[in-house]
């Protein structure tokens, strides 16, 4: 699913964020990726979604070699992936039910197939009868649901979250968890960048670590090990 | 055709329910077409007056005594063929007598006329020539000073008459220049300020441009709604204003006729209403045009997503 080979990335000023990273994900897998501050979590995701380009290295997503993808193709790519966020990056004039509609109105659906998919997949996570709120009228655990809502629309092989719990409490990151693990037990590829210790541990999945851009631990039934 | 109308739909979306934001950039493109029209107020009652103290220029040629109705006649026949000239008015010797008299009513003058007899009148003819433009005035001088013109003409003095109408004629060309200076200053500072206002308005919505792009819209379907709604800016503003305009006209409309008190007829709120499609969609387009440009480069700094 994820094929990343001898992966740099450099930020202005001679910033190292990723050093030489390799790791190949399959379809199916759950992965978490660990690492303190800075060591690189963000960028990772940013470059499996185009956000930025590696300075060396070859990334390939889904059989797509999108390391000089260009600009043009992006959307295309994006319609491929899920992708949720620490601060949902939900649109604040929007209604949920227009958050998630946004994602399959961008791709030219017809409007009847967009409110049968975007109604059904409220339903799944759990958001029946809030369409008409507004953002800030929800919590944070609600806002994340609708983003990963609008994530799932494009029916996507690959879900990734860059500490998608990050702003909530222990029994909203449950749900959260709960809701993705159910999401990649449907055949979903999740990737999920976290800092909380008893998720980690909990899943007890592949757990990849990075350390000032490098990946210094990858292990299957892995621990949170910082 | 669903997918137009989305975009269509996003712009509304996003006019309304940026409701403040919205309102701030339409009150600041509503100041700048305020002001243009102003100008463009200001630029009609210069103009007309303008025209109204050229209307008011004409050269009066005095005949000799001697000249007889008909010289005068072929005279004033010679002078309508010429291009340059608008009405020549022939004032009789009668009529000069009269205008005499009513003048001088109040003083001994008129004893002076007491010593001719009924038919003797020492006035002579005099013709009152209106050219079409100012710069016409020399032509139609000349003209009269021919030789051929010599034994019934009393020499007019083109000279003065030339300064006088040059003058008037220099005034009202440095006028129009200026004005035109102004009003470019003022549409200049209106597109910069448009500019500006555009770009705060969208960098307060940065985000959503990034979020958009995140979720795979293309460039097109994230820029056009912003686009459509900068158009609605320019409409809501552009209507406000001649919401504004017409009971501001109706209002000023009597103090400028006690003002030009009937010796110009300055009918600035007639000029609006007849003038209403050139006046307002002009700036319509003008600004819809500024604020289409200025939003698709706003937009443009933060798709690069
Ligand atoms: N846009 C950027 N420009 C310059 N440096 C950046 C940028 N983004 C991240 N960095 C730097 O790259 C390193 C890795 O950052 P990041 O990938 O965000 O780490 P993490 O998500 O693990 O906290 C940090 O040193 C950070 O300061
Ligand atoms: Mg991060």
């Amino acid at each position: 699913m994820i094929q990343i080979s001898n992966v740099s990335k450099i930020y202005p000023k001679k910033i190292q964020a990723l050093k030489d990273i390799s790791l190949h994900i399959k379809p199916g897998e759950f992965v978490s990726i660990v690492g303190q501050s800075g060591s690189g979590k963000s960028t990772l995701v940013k470059l499996m979604i185009a956000e930025e380009r590696p300075d060396s290295g070859k990334i390939v997503i889904g059989g797509w070699d999108i390391t000089g993808i260009k600009g043009q193709e992006i959307p295309t790519l994006r319609r491929q992936l899920g992708v949720i966020f620490q601060d949902f990056k939900l649109l604040p004039k929007k209604t949920v039910f227009e958050n998630v509609a946004f994602a399959m109105q961008v791709c030219g659906f017809k409007p009847k197939e967009i409110n049968k998919t975007v109604d059904q997949i409220l339903a799944l996570v759990g958001l029946k009868g809030k369409e008409d709120r507004y953002p800030h009228q929800l919590s944070g655990g609600e806002q994340q649901r609708v983003a990963i809502a609008r994530s799932l629309v494009h029916k996507p092989k690959l879900l990734v979250g860059d500490e998608p719990t990050g702003n909530l409490d222990s029994i909203n990151t449950r749900e959260i968890i709960d809701l993705l693990k159910k999401i990649n037990n449907m055949g979903t590829t999740v990737v999920l960048v976290t800092h909380n210790r008893e998720v980690v541990n909990s899943l007890k999945n592949r757990v990849i670590t990075l350390d000032s851009g490098y990946i210094i631990s990858d292990q299957a039934n892995g621990r949170y090990l910082l | 055709m669903h997918s137009i109308l989305r975009i269509f739909k996003f712009a509304f979306q996003g006019f309304f329910r940026n409701f403040w934001l919205s309102l701030v950039t339409i009150t600041m493109m509503l100041m700048a077409v305020l002001s243009v029209t102003l100008l463009m107020g200001m630029d009609y009652i210069r103009e007309v007056t303008i025209k109204g103290v050229e209307n008011k220029v004409d050269v009066l040629v005095e005949m000799k005594l001697e000249a007889d109705r008909e010289q005068v006649e072929s005279l004033v026949n010679d002078l309508d063929e010429l291009s340059e000239v608008k009405v020549v008015d022939i004032i009789t010797p009668e009529e000069n007598w009269q205008m005499f008299l009513e003048n001088n009513k109040d003083s001994e003058a008129t004893q002076v006329l007491e010593v001719f007899e009924e038919d003797e009148n020492p006035f002579p003819y005099f013709l009152a020539i209106q050219a079409y433009e100012l710069d016409q005035y020399p032509k139609i001088l000349e003209f009269i000073n021919q030789e051929k013109y010599s034994a019934f003409v009393q020499s007019s003095d083109a000279d003065t008459h030339e300064q006088v109408i040059n003058k008037i004629n220099d005034l009202a060309n440095f006028v129009n220049k200026y004005s035109w200076y102004i009003t470019g200053l003022f549409v200049l500072i209106s597109i910069v300020v448009i500019f500006n206002t555009i770009r705060m308005s969208i960098y307060t919505r940065q985000s959503e441009i990034t979020i958009m792009k995140l979720v795979g819209a293309s460039n097109w379907v994230v820029r056009t709604p912003f686009v459509i709604e900068s158009v609605l800016y320019s409409l809501a503003a552009v209507l406000i204003v001649m919401v504004i305009i017409y009971p501001l006209l109706n209002f000023i409309q009597p103090s400028l006729n006690t003002y030009f008190d009937g010796i110009q007829a300055v009918n600035i709120a007639k000029y609006f209403k007849d003038n209403y499609l050139q006046i307002f969609g002009t700036q319509f387009l003008g600004l819809a045009l500024i604020n289409m440009i200025s939003t698709s480069l706003a937009v443009r700094k933060y798709l690069k997503v």
